[in-house]
């Protein structure tokens, strides 16, 4: 036997369990059975805490000491019940007490003690759960008093259980076989007036050795099968003198109840005045029962109506005793419908039987409707280190990982938004499912189970799953405490990685749950880890440890409303109409935790500053990251008229500012809209076209089709003006489909971009250029407004001695007539002089036209370029030469004759059957016209805001007042221009609706920041040999695996103002939004001051309040 | 004991899991049975712990069942609003009712991103079915105790001072003591003093039964 554990706190001065013999004290049923085993001199008791037995392993962990009763609380239920076995046939009373399903784990001892027998009483205490309150199932344990032979006790009320509880060790030692002493839960947890009795001595006899009696060998078990038919008997007898079956009041017809339904049927007959009507017969010894008693009761009635939950045990029984008494007599219970098989009966159930069956008392009333108020579920307490445990595994895992839990607190980690419970049974099957769905599916799983559950039924488990090589995460959630049930004590939970280690785990790592970051860490290494991992999380239950002051509540939190859910974006007027997801707020409490640092924060993330279309970048890559690309794809398009070009030619600027540069790489940040991009035009097309606003009655000339026109085209079309998109060219598109060449930009992706934007209405004219068949004042005179975009189209040229020896041609000619399929000239030696796209396009261009060897010749530096370095070096992997730092000097018929930009050295001779110039294009000061808008420099002049030229309702945008620069911030342009004219047309109030890109801002020092290290995900590039031979485009697109690796690669250092992260991924019941709806708000009488929400805040709003 | 001519009266505690329902069930229990009433309290918590729905009864005169006979409470202590409309199947034309005007949005809803109830148009519920309905601003009255866990005492103030419960004030209060310990004695008088005064105004005027604190 082992030595009782000292008691989990100091005992009351007067404990309600030692009152004076005599007195009446209000006892829990629970506590009326520990004072009844007091009285019967009890020298022993063991249990494992389980609701709703708990009460009587805690009342004896408060008073063992003082009444010399050795106790425990067992490391499970079978171990009680064995020790508890050893005390009886070693002389001493001994007691167990379990919950029903922890009956059940004891199923092998319980099976063979009634065969052997007992010396001393033996009483097993079974808290059974009608209605599953707080188990699984609902199971009717009466039946192991036939299975097993064992009788069986079920008391009604406190009083009752207290009566049998000491009884049961008289009867227990007549029929030397173990009691179950069976409770239900509303016996268990209610508390009534119990008159005590005079407490007892333990005393223990002794243990007398006789193998034959206690060794049941199947020679010996023989003999006890036929001995235990005469202890039944014995036993039969005792219950039938044993006052546990009661009569109270008179009639023909009877009514049999047992259990806690027998006082709520006493209650009734009572309040109805009918207890001289029908006689109640009150079964407490429920088997065996003492079937003559029952019978002479029975004789002479008209109709018996039985009365019990659960299975009709009872009824059954009589049945059989009234056919084999030939008894004329009705039996009525479950068979005849008056009662159902499920759940605890309330006295409504049993009035209305009563009413039905008898003909007693009156229906019930009709109940008021029950109203519609939700479900108020119970959840893991505020500051609970499971809470954190799970949101660092959530953050560690993918969203399909699958979880599988055990019983305890953690078990509340099922409900959303933490959902870690995929499948669960019992005790122990944390693992053992994990390793089972592990082996049969070859997915690596995770199995979640606590520190007392570990030692009750885990380490088997573990063991298996080590032994078989299973591919699971054993998590271990250490709270040193069994809080569940009430914070019982758990053996050392400081052994789990010691005991992990001898069971064979080759990984085994411990973690603190507060620290998110290291817990994140440490799931992810034993997620990319084989075979059993085994992490340990372990923090002290927060809640124990303030009822018993070793931790006493910190300072409550509080959210500041001047950062929670405040967007810097959003006070500069960029509109957010993508509203955040549980995921996307997942994946920011995610990156906040992993995000050590960051200082100073930006309240805008440095790639929106810098982005010319101003889009919200760590919108995108959130919700791509959570696999929302939806969501992703209305950020993308709430900003971009041109996805499938812009995700294909942007400079990316924001890269250049990405925080991340200064952990490892930037974030791949156009590959992730291409990735999206791509996704709608597969999955959902429809999310690409942005809903368009009815007609306003105003009409807008848009003269220029490229890429700045058609910008400005779609955002006035989407603002209801109708819009006429004039150009020279035959088609729409400028530079995307007369520029930039196939292998960058297909045909078939400009397509849908040029498609979407006319299919908003927008009318195209073409060939129809400014000066020739247009004229800005008809235009004006004719439209509310115009928009000019013309670009700028004039080629620069090279004035260089032996013009006309070799053959040249300007760069965007020779790409023109390339992408037209016009007659462009074909070369076996090409020089392309100039370092801009222009020229890398060229080049590549001519080398896909069966060049044998190309140069680009130009007087930058290779770094200087001012070509896309990615071109840049897709040129030089299909072995185009650079010639960099060397000017043009002269035209020969061998080619271009060049030298070293700044040095004297001697000419170099380039040689070259075409020469392709790419040096830039200038506006060409005739397309204006005559009485255009003023102009300087060869630009028109125009406020960059409003976009106003020197005209009235002329607005001009693009190359046309920029000079050539970027793809994006043409488009910029033309979001600008729209604005600026419905601005100017309907007021500001109108078009801030949709507002503009901000100008860029100058980028801010870049902020010091800590995170792991992740490598950047690049899309897959068509092979330089391959490129030789074809125009077809050469970067792919991400895979979504690795666009949602990349997109968790973000940062998220910018402010979000719809983000509810600290409830919807952290699921504290301590933070709810408060009640304008504005910011959250933190409840101080709940919240303990644990400070994980303070980790996962990325908008850093939430920190303890100041002590006042 | 009284329990011969004592009337039985039914209450029914309903609440907020970590409210101390459980603990105010059983402090009027002990108080009761103090004061030689014959008393069964039905405290089934389930997982009240954890911020679930709780109901605990305590049913005074003679009662061997702690489920409420018949179905219906004389006197409900609400110490939540949507609660005390949860317990709305177990009220009658008789049942009395005290309640908390506090609200605690179950965190499904604001999971769910639902918009809070009107506390009037739940308190309106309520009288639809109960004999007469109180409401307490124990939020605010709290502010005067300093001690967010009395609340379950203020609750059994106000019910004292509405004179719903046949239990004595002296005898609850040193079921408090009892319960609570001395470090937070004073707290729970400050709590139980707000309470009953805030109802005892309409106990003893016996008109408006609406009474804001």
């Amino acid at each position: 036997m082992s030595l009782p554990i000292a008691p989990s706190g100091p005992a009351p001065r007067r404990d309600i369990l030692l009152g004076a013999a005599g007195t009446t004290e209000c006892l829990l049923g629970n506590e009326a059975i520990v004072r009844g085993a007091l009285e019967a001199g009890i020298a022993f008791m063991a249990g494992y805490p389980g609701t709703p037995s708990s009460e009587i392993t805690d009342g004896f962990a408060r008073i063992a000491k003082t009444r010399n009763v050795a106790f425990e609380y067992s490391v499970n239920e079978k171990i009680a019940l064995e020790l508890a076995f050893a005390s009886a046939i070693a002389g001493g009373r001994s007691m167990c007490a379990m919950k029903h399903l922890g009956l059940m784990v004891a199923g092998d001892p319980l099976s063979t003690i009634p065969y052997v027998g007992v010396e001393a009483g033996m009483v097993i205490v079974s808290a059974g759960d009608p209605s599953c309150h707080t188990s699984p199932n609902e199971a009717d344990q009466r039946h192991l008093g036939p299975m097993l032979h064992i009788p069986v006790l079920d008391p009604s009320t406190p009083s009752e259980a207290h009566a049998m509880a000491r009884a049961a060790f008289e009867l227990s030692e007549a029929s030397q076989l173990p009691v179950l002493l069976r409770t239900t839960t509303r016996v268990a947890h209610s508390r009534a007036d119990v008159l005590l009795g005079p407490l007892r001595e333990p005393r223990v006899s002794g243990f007398v050795r006789d193998p034959s009696r206690f060794v049941p060998v199947p020679a010996n078990a023989r003999r006890m099968r036929i001995e235990l038919k005469g202890r039944i008997e014995l036993a039969r007898k005792w219950m039938a003198g044993s006052g546990f079956l009661r009569v109270e009041g008179a009639g023909r017809d009877v009514v049999v109840a047992t259990g806690a339904p027998a006082a709520t049927t006493a209650d009734l007959l009572r309040e109805l005045g009918a207890t001289q009507q029908v006689k109640l017969v009150r079964v407490g010894a429920v088997h065996p029962l003492p079937e003559r008693e029952v019978m002479d009761e029975l004789r002479g009635a008209r109709r018996v109506l039985v009365v019990e939950e659960l299975s009709p045990f009872l009824e059954n029984a009589l049945l059989v005793l009234v056919a084999r008494h030939g008894l004329a007599v009705t039996i009525l219970g479950k068979h005849s419908g008056h009662f159902p098989e499920e759940f605890e009966y309330d006295p409504l159930i049993i009035q209305r039987a009563l009413f039905e069956a008898l003909g007693v008392g009156e229906a019930p009333r009709p109940r008021p409707p029950t109203s519609a108020v939700g479900v108020r579920a119970p959840s893991l307490c505020p500051g609970c280190p499971h809470r954190a445990a799970f949101v660092a595994a959530r953050s560690a895992f993918d969203e399909d990982q699958l979880y599988f839990n055990d019983i305890g607190c953690y078990t509340l980690g099922y409900a959303p938004p933490l959902r870690m419970a995929d499948a669960l049974l019992c005790m122990g099957s944390g693992f053992t499912l994990a390793s089972g769905v592990a082996r049969v599916t070859g997915k690596r799983t995770v199995g979640y189970m606590g520190d007392s559950t570990f030692f009750h039924a885990g380490m088997p488990a573990l063991l298996d799953a080590i032994k078989e090589h299973a591919n699971v995460v054993a998590v271990v959630l250490d709270n040193e405490i069994t809080a569940m049930t009430g914070f019982q004590e758990s053996p050392d939970g400081g052994k789990i990685e010691a005991v992990a280690r001898a069971l064979g785990a080759a990984h085994v790592e411990t973690t603190d749950p507060y620290d998110l970051a290291a817990s994140i860490a440490t799931f992810r290494r034993a997620r990319a880890a084989t075979g059993v991992s085994v992490v340990v999380v372990r923090r002290a239950c927060p809640v124990h440890g303030a009822r018993v002051g070793t931790s006493p509540r910190a300072e409550p939190y509080e959210a500041d409303p001047e950062l929670c859910r405040s967007c810097g974006r959003e006070q500069l007027g960029l509109r957010c109409d993508v509203p955040t997801t549980e995921g996307y707020e997942r994946n920011l409490a995610r990156v906040a935790a992993l995000r050590t640092e960051l200082e100073p924060a930006p309240e805008i993330a440095p790639c929106a500053t810098r982005c010319p279309l101003s889009l919200c970048i760590q919108g995108y890559a959130g919700h791509i990251a959570a696999g929302e690309y939806a969501e992703a794809v209305r950020h993308v398009v709430a900003r971009t008229p041109l996805p499938e070009s812009v995700c294909r030619l942007c400079h990316r600027p924001c890269e250049d500012a990405c925080v991340r540069s200064a952990l490892d790489e930037p974030v791949a940040i156009n590959d992730l809209k291409r990735f999206v991009v791509e996704w709608a035009e597969r999955e959902r097309p429809e999310l690409l076209a942005v809903p368009k606003d009815p007609p306003n009655g105003l009409s807008v000339a848009v003269v220029g089709a490229g890429v700045s026109g058609l910008a400005a085209a779609h955002d006035l079309a989407v603002r209801g003006y109708a819009v006429t998109m004039f150009d020279a060219e035959k088609r729409p598109g400028g530079l995307l489909t007369h520029g930039i060449p196939e292998h960058r930009l297909p045909e078939a992706s400009v397509s849908k971009d040029i498609a979407r934007i006319l299919g908003l209405g927008v009318t195209f004219v073409g060939n129809a250029r400014l000066g020739r068949e247009l004229s800005l004042g008809e235009l004006a005179d004719r439209h509310d407004a115009v928009y000019l975009a013309i670009g700028a189209h004039r080629p620069r040229t090279l004035d260089l001695p032996g013009a006309g020896t070799v053959r040249t041609i300007d760069a965007l000619a020779y790409l023109r007539a390339v992408r037209l399929g016009e007659s462009a000239p074909l070369a076996d030696r090409v020089v392309v002089v100039g370092g801009g796209n222009a020229a890398i396009d060229a080049s590549r261009t001519a080398l896909r036209r069966g060049a044998s060897a190309v140069t680009v010749a130009c007087i930058e530096e290779r770094d200087e370029m001012p070509a896309l370095r990615d071109e840049v070096v897709a040129a030089e992997q299909e072995e185009i030469e650079l010639r960099n730092g060397v000017r043009p000097v002269e035209l020969v018929p061998a080619g271009l004759r060049v030298a070293p930009v700044g040095g004297d050295d001697a000419e170099i001779l380039l040689e070259a059957d075409l020469v392709i110039i790419a040096i830039g294009q200038e506006l060409d000061p005739t397309a204006l016209g005559t009485g255009g808008p003023s102009t300087t420099n060869g630009k028109v002049d125009v406020d960059p805001v409003t976009c106003r030229t020197s005209l009235p309702r002329v607005f001009a945008g693009g190359d046309v007042v920029a000079g050539a620069r970027t793809v994006t911030d043409a488009i910029a342009w033309g979001l600008r221009a729209a604005w600026a004219i419905d601005a100017t047309l309907r007021g500001r109030p109108n078009a801030d609706r949709r507002s503009p890109p901000l100008p860029a801002r100058p980028s801010l020092a870049a902020p010091r920041v800590k995170a792991p290290s992740e490598p950047r995900r690049a899309p897959p590039h068509l092979d330089p040999q391959a490129r030789r031979r074809s125009m077809n485009e050469v970067v792919g697109a991400l895979s979504e695996k690795d666009a949602r690796a990349e997109a968790m690669r973000c940062l998220m250092c910018g402010q979000c103002g719809n983000c509810r992260a600290c409830i919807d991924a952290l699921g504290c019941p301590a933070i709810a939004m408060d009640t304008s709806g504005a910011h959250v708000a933190v409840d101080p009488t709940w919240c303990i001051g644990c400070g994980v929400c303070e980790t996962l805040c990325s908008n850093r709003a939430l920190h303890a309040r100041t002590p006042s | 004991m009284r329990s011969g001519t004592f009337p039985r009266v039914q209450i029914l505690l309903v609440g907020v899991g970590g409210q101390g329902v459980l603990a105010a069930a059983q402090i009027l229990g002990a108080a009761a049975h103090e004061e030689g009433l014959p008393v069964v309290v039905g405290q089934l918590h389930g997982m009240s712990q954890r911020g679930g729905s709780v109901q605990c009864t305590v049913i005074l005169g003679r009662a061997e069942s702690s489920f409420l006979c018949g179905g219906e409470a004389d006197v409900v202590i609400a110490f939540e609003p949507l609660e005390a409309v949860r317990a709305l199947p177990q009220m009658g034309p008789t049942t009395r009712v005290v309640m908390s005007r506090s609200l605690i949005v179950p965190f499904d809803a604001v999971l769910a991103r639902t918009p809070s109830p009107d506390v009037d148009d739940l308190i309106a519920q309520l009288r639809a079915v109960a004999r007469d309905v109180h409401d307490v601003d124990t939020r605010k009255l709290m502010g005067g105790v300093g001690e967010a866990r009395a609340l379950n005492v203020m609750m059994l103030g106000a019910a004292v001072g509405l004179d719903v419960v046949p239990v004595g004030e002296t005898a609850i209060l040193g079921g408090v003591d009892v319960r609570c310990g001395p470090k937070y004695r004073d707290a729970n008088r400050r709590a139980f003093s707000l309470g009953r005064d805030a109802l005892r105004a309409t106990h003893v005027s016996g008109e408006d039964d609406r009474v804001r604190a």
